[in-house]
């Protein structure tokens, strides 16, 4: 049972704040030695911290530059201690880590996905109990509401989060001008902007489908102006996924198949073909994480013409539908874990202690990353594009966690591949949403656990250490 | 001569290291999937005994047979491209002048590696920059096929590649086995008269049977546990159009933390890639054979 | 890809006639050299756009270079990390794992062909069957033994697992020509009191040139261009090959296309140098093979 909407109430908070620049604080036990994983000597009395990240200093320059430099100042506040950094690309990162995780070799310090990704290492006891970092200097008021809570389990947080993040609709300003189109406010407005575009031979939407997460977050958006709440209610089996406005959303995602909306040959592209496409001008809109807002504001190797040119506006509401048009999709992005098995337990703890905060201060301004821990956007210089984000950010009434990052692994993988076959026009509405409830229904209660807020702790003892159930 | 031809220490000798080797690192791995396939394990946690379960859930599982089927295809296609690899040599071994020149131009594409190739060949079939759309748009047609994003034609558009990799390696071995066929046999038919159609079919082809039994095993064997073009450039998709056994062994036991069942598939699919080996020698079996395989 | 056209098959005294011989020969260059444009046409393209950037890509045809090529693709390629450090661990690993296997094969398949024991046919059986094994389901398992024998990060790790499944593939080649040695000359050498380290050594062992090379050749494309075994077993940057490097780039780079055509030219023409030198060397080996029937 997941919960998976943020309590975005408290989002408000988000722009208040000041951290406390911190630090120097860190007292390593210098008879705490060596690294215990990949066996490389360091001299005694020193700790040598592994750590592993996924951002190369090639596709996220800004990320890694800021990694680098938060590391150096943490081994210069805390002698003895050494970060030794490896980096992964994303998919090659997952692996990885399933495979040194297999014989509980993880590095001290890494990252993880909230919520799903997370149940397997948190079952096999696999990742560290933070409680314990928390103190005056950052507990779990500093953190955006919801987002430390993706990673709780049985009221313990097993990873801090450094991400969070939204999905606007970006669109070229300058194809809307040129088409005579305005920004879309309701869902018919918006099928006529598609129309016009499609009419006037520019592709209305750029989308690398072959990703298929990418794909989901257009269902999603559908599901929750149809539906509201359902595609949450049936992920946790509150509902069920054979709701008439989950059928609809599907239903009207074939529509915009058929009206031509999507670029050509969507299901054998990747989401960064796709990006290309948009940022070439070859296609008006794109759906994407506020993740890439650095794209469309500070990445100097983006030519300045285009980035002034991108504008984004909210999934339009749909007339006699249930959703808000302030519900986003979203959520917490990558988080910090500490291995169980690390011998350098208490030296990882204080690196990602230190590293969420000082990622907090310094990624917005740098990266143009919202990052997990509260921001005070006064103190900051910031793109106007990224400030209308961020009030964005505080006004949403909901965030529905990316739907595949809610399920368990295997319900995850039927729903993307069924999202590129709804896409593909391989599947009925009807037989989608039946397909689902399936998988979700056979996929109940096996890898699971709980996932809550720390209000509601009352039933949390059926959690992380409870047996997969047979089938 | 024969004391000194089974002397057992020289035997141990010669063939301990290798085997050494062979059982550390190829064996015990594949026996310990074996077991692990009798398990339920997510890859982290504690494996649990479910006996034969994991087999009867693939013997029921249609993604399963749907990309068994696909690798089954894979092989088919790739029997066919041998006839024409085949033919490319015979061709390059008779009297060519440039023969080698082509032999290694035919041979660049073996030079990179699986990953490049993937690169190279998503930007081919690229649906609106990839120069095979545009070289099919230029001359005038409208729709070009949207190559990776068609489940109809996903898989044969990924097949190209495969069987274009693969020319430099079969010919090679083709070649080096042409060019070992006696001249003196050659020159002798060529004075009896034969063509040189009649030289290729009659002398060299039966002289080297041995050779092409060993590369139908080996492209038969390659396609059924073929991984590294489907994984990049499709990842099995659209829908499943394009998986093949072990791109889903790798989905499930990677991908969906199934490596329990993960294991099964890899395990089936060796078991398989066994069955089939053996039949292949039984078809092809002949009284002269003294080529072991 | 076949062409039946290339081989009429005729009356030989057609083939006396110089008009009919020319027409043949016409045919037989303009299909030699239609597959030679087939396998490096898309080579062609990569050159090409690895001179482009993405707005020239897209834009401009897909065979027409801009009016300034942009070199500086390279440049920044070149100067972004480790390659050199990359290419000199990839040189090493492949060059040792070639030379172990190549020494270990050929002592297999020397006691396995010539010598006289009983279990010889099982024991090929063995090393045949690991060609079907599906390397990704022993990732685990492998992982795990080099764990415990503390070869995790280390290169000899990497080697001996090119190695060990290299082996079968390698023997396999190896068995056709050592099936086809004539006897006499091993008995010949036992009788003048030849040892057999001797007569594998310095007799046998020379004569495999040509096939040694061929098997040279395959087993180092083979470990040039491996992934998941540097990727799984080696952690540190210093350590890693040119491939992973190469790999990691590709990631980073995706949008690039101009900078990805940069990275892949740059890990193939070091092994397209190699290539060329060595072949020359192979195909004398061939040929002097086919001297010596």
């Amino acid at each position: 049972m997941f919960k998976s909407r943020l309590k975005v109430g408290t989002l408000a908070a988000t722009l208040l704040l000041g951290l406390a620049a911190c630090g120097g604080d860190a007292d390593p036990d210098p008879g705490d030695t060596g690294t215990g994983d990949t066996g490389d000597g360091a001299p005694a009395g020193e700790a040598v911290v592994d750590f592993m990240h996924i951002w190369p200093a090639g596709s996220s320059p800004d990320h890694h530059r800021i990694v680098s430099d938060i590391i150096a100042e943490f081994e210069a506040d805390n002698p003895g201690v050494t970060i030794n950094m490896e980096v992964l690309e994303n998919e090659q990162y997952k692996n990885q880590l399933q495979i040194i995780s297999s014989s509980n070799q993880l590095p001290d310090v890494g990252m993880t996905w909230p919520a799903g990704f997370m149940v397997p290492y948190v079952n096999g006891n696999r990742f560290a109990t933070l409680d314990d970092i928390f103190d005056e200097e950052l507990n779990e008021d500093d953190f955006v509401a919801g987002t430390r809570e993706a990673y709780e389990f049985d009221g313990q947080t097993y990873a801090l989060p450094v991400e969070l993040n939204i999905a606007p609709v970006f669109y070229n300003q300058e194809l809307f001008e040129e088409n005579g189109l305005d920004v879309p406010e309701t869902y018919d407005e918006f099928l006529n902007v598609i129309d016009t575009l499609a009419e006037n031979g520019v592709t209305p939407i750029a989308l690398g489908n072959r990703d298929r997460w990418t794909g989901s977050m257009w269902y999603m958006y559908l599901a929750d102006r149809y539906g509201a709440n359902a595609l949450n209610d049936a992920i946790d089996r509150s509902g069920s996924f054979e709701d008439e406005g989950l059928i609809q959303a599907a239903a009207e995602i074939q529509n915009m198949v058929d009206r031509n909306a999507f670029i050509r040959g969507f299901n054998g592209l990747s989401d960064q073909e796709a990006k290309a496409e948009f940022m070439n001008g070859n296609a008006a809109m794109y759906l994407i994480g506020s993740w890439d807002l650095p794209n469309f504001t500070t990445n100097e190797e983006v030519p300045q013409e285009f980035r002034d040119n991108v504008g984004f506006f909210k999934f339009p509401e749909v007339e006699g539908g249930e959703g808000d048009i302030d519900s986003w999709v979203g959520g917490p992005g990558v988080g910090l874990f500490v291995s169980e098995a690390s011998d350098v337990k208490d030296e990882a703890k204080q690196f990602v202690k230190y590293f969420v905060q000082r990622w907090g201060e310094e990624s917005v301004e740098d990266a143009g990353v919202i990052p997990g821990t509260q921001v005070d956007t006064d103190e900051v210089e910031l793109a106007p594009l990224f400030i209308e984000v961020l009030d964005e950010l505080n006004n949403a009434s909901d965030i529905t966690l990316f739907a595949d990052v809610q399920m368990n692994a295997a319900v995850a993988e039927t729903h993307l591949t069924l999202i590129q076959s709804l896409f593909g026009n391989e599947v009925t509405p009807e037989d989608f949403a039946r397909q689902h409830e399936e998988a979700l229904e056979e996929n109940q209660g096996e890898d699971e656990v709980d996932f809550d807020d720390a209000e509601d702790d009352a039933d949390a003892d059926e959690a992380v250490d409870e047996e997969v159930d047979e089938e | 001569m024969d004391k000194v031809m089974s002397n057992k220490k020289i035997i141990a000798l010669y063939v301990l290291p290798a085997f050494a080797l062979l059982v550390v690192l190829v064996y015990v791995p594949i026996f310990l999937t074996g077991y692990y396939g009798l398990t339920r394990w997510d890859g982290i946690g504690e494996r649990v005994w479910v006996g034969f379960d994991n087999y009867a859930r693939l013997m029921g599982d249609s993604m399963f047979w749907r990309s068994a089927y696909h690798s089954f295809l894979l092989a088919i296609f790739s029997l066919l491209s041998l006839v024409g690899y085949l033919i490319i040599s015979m061709i390059l071994a008779g009297k060519i002048k440039g023969a080698d020149l082509f032999r290694k131009i035919y041979l660049i594409p073996m030079l990179l590696s699986s990953v490049a190739i993937a690169q190279l060949w998503m930007r081919i079939y690229h649906p609106t920059n990839g120069v095979m759309n545009r070289l099919l748009t230029s001359i005038g047609i409208e729709n070009p096929p949207l190559w990776l994003a068609d489940t109809s034609i996903v898989l044969y558009a990924i097949f190209i590649p495969i069987i274009w990799q693969y020319a430099g390696f079969y010919i090679l071995i083709y070649y080096a086995a042409l060019k070992n066929v006696p001249n003196e046999l050659i020159e002798a038919a060529r004075i009896d008269g034969a063509s040189p159609w009649q030289i290729g079919y009659k002398i060299k082809l039966p002289l080297i049977m041995g050779v092409i039994k060993v590369t139908i095993v080996l492209a038969v064997v390659g396609s059924l546990k073929y991984f590294d073009l489907i994984y990049v450039m499709t990842d099995g998709g659209p829908n499943g159009a394009s998986e093949v056994m072990a791109s889903y062994m790798y989905k499930q036991a990677f991908r969906t933390y199934n490596f329990g069942y993960g294991s099964a598939v890899g395990f089936f699919l060796l078991l398989l890639a066994l069955v089939v080996t053996w039949l292949i020698r039984k078809v092809t079996e002949s009284k002269e054979d003294n080529v072991q395989y | 890809m076949a062409n039946s056209d290339v081989a009429p098959d005729m009356h030989k005294t057609m083939w006396d006639n110089p008009t009919v011989m020319l027409i043949a020969k016409f045919i037989l260059y303009v299909f030699l050299i239609g597959v030679a444009i087939l396998q490096i046409f898309p080579l062609v393209w990569l050159f090409l756009f690895s001179l482009k950037n993405n707005q020239e890509v897209f834009n401009l045809p897909p065979l027409a270079l801009p009016e300034t090529p942009r070199w500086e693709n390279y440049v920044t390629v070149w100067t972004q990390g480790n390659i050199g450090q990359y290419f000199f661990n990839s040189v090493l690993v492949t060059g040792s794992a070639v030379l172990l296997t190549i020494i270990t094969a050929s002592l297999v398949t020397f006691a396995i062909t010539r010598m006289r024991w009983k279990l010889s046919k099982p024991v090929l059986g063995l090393f045949m069957v690991g060609l079907m094994i599906p390397v990704h389901s022993t990732l685990i398992p492998l992982f795990n033994f080099f764990l415990n024998v503390n070869l995790m990060d280390h290169l000899l790790a990497i080697i001996l697992t090119y190695t060990a499944f290299n082996m079968p593939l390698t023997i396999m080649i190896l068995l056709g020509f050592y099936n086809t040695l004539p006897r006499e000359i091993e008995e010949a050498a036992i009788m003048d009191g030849c040892s057999i380290n001797r007569l594998f050594f310095q007799i046998i062992l020379p004569m495999t040139a040509p096939v040694v090379a061929t098997t040279a050749i395959i087993n180092m494309i083979y470990n040039w261009n491996e992934f998941v075994f540097v990727q799984t077993f080696i952690s540190s940057d210093n350590l890693k090959t040119l491939t992973v490097g190469i790999q990691n780039f590709v990631g980073q780079y995706s949008t690039d296309w101009g900078a990805i055509g940069a990275t892949l030219m740059i890990s193939i023409i070091p092994i397209l140098i190699a290539f060329f030198i060595l072949s020359n060397r192979i195909v004398e080996g061939i040929t002097a093979g086919s001297v010596k029937g």
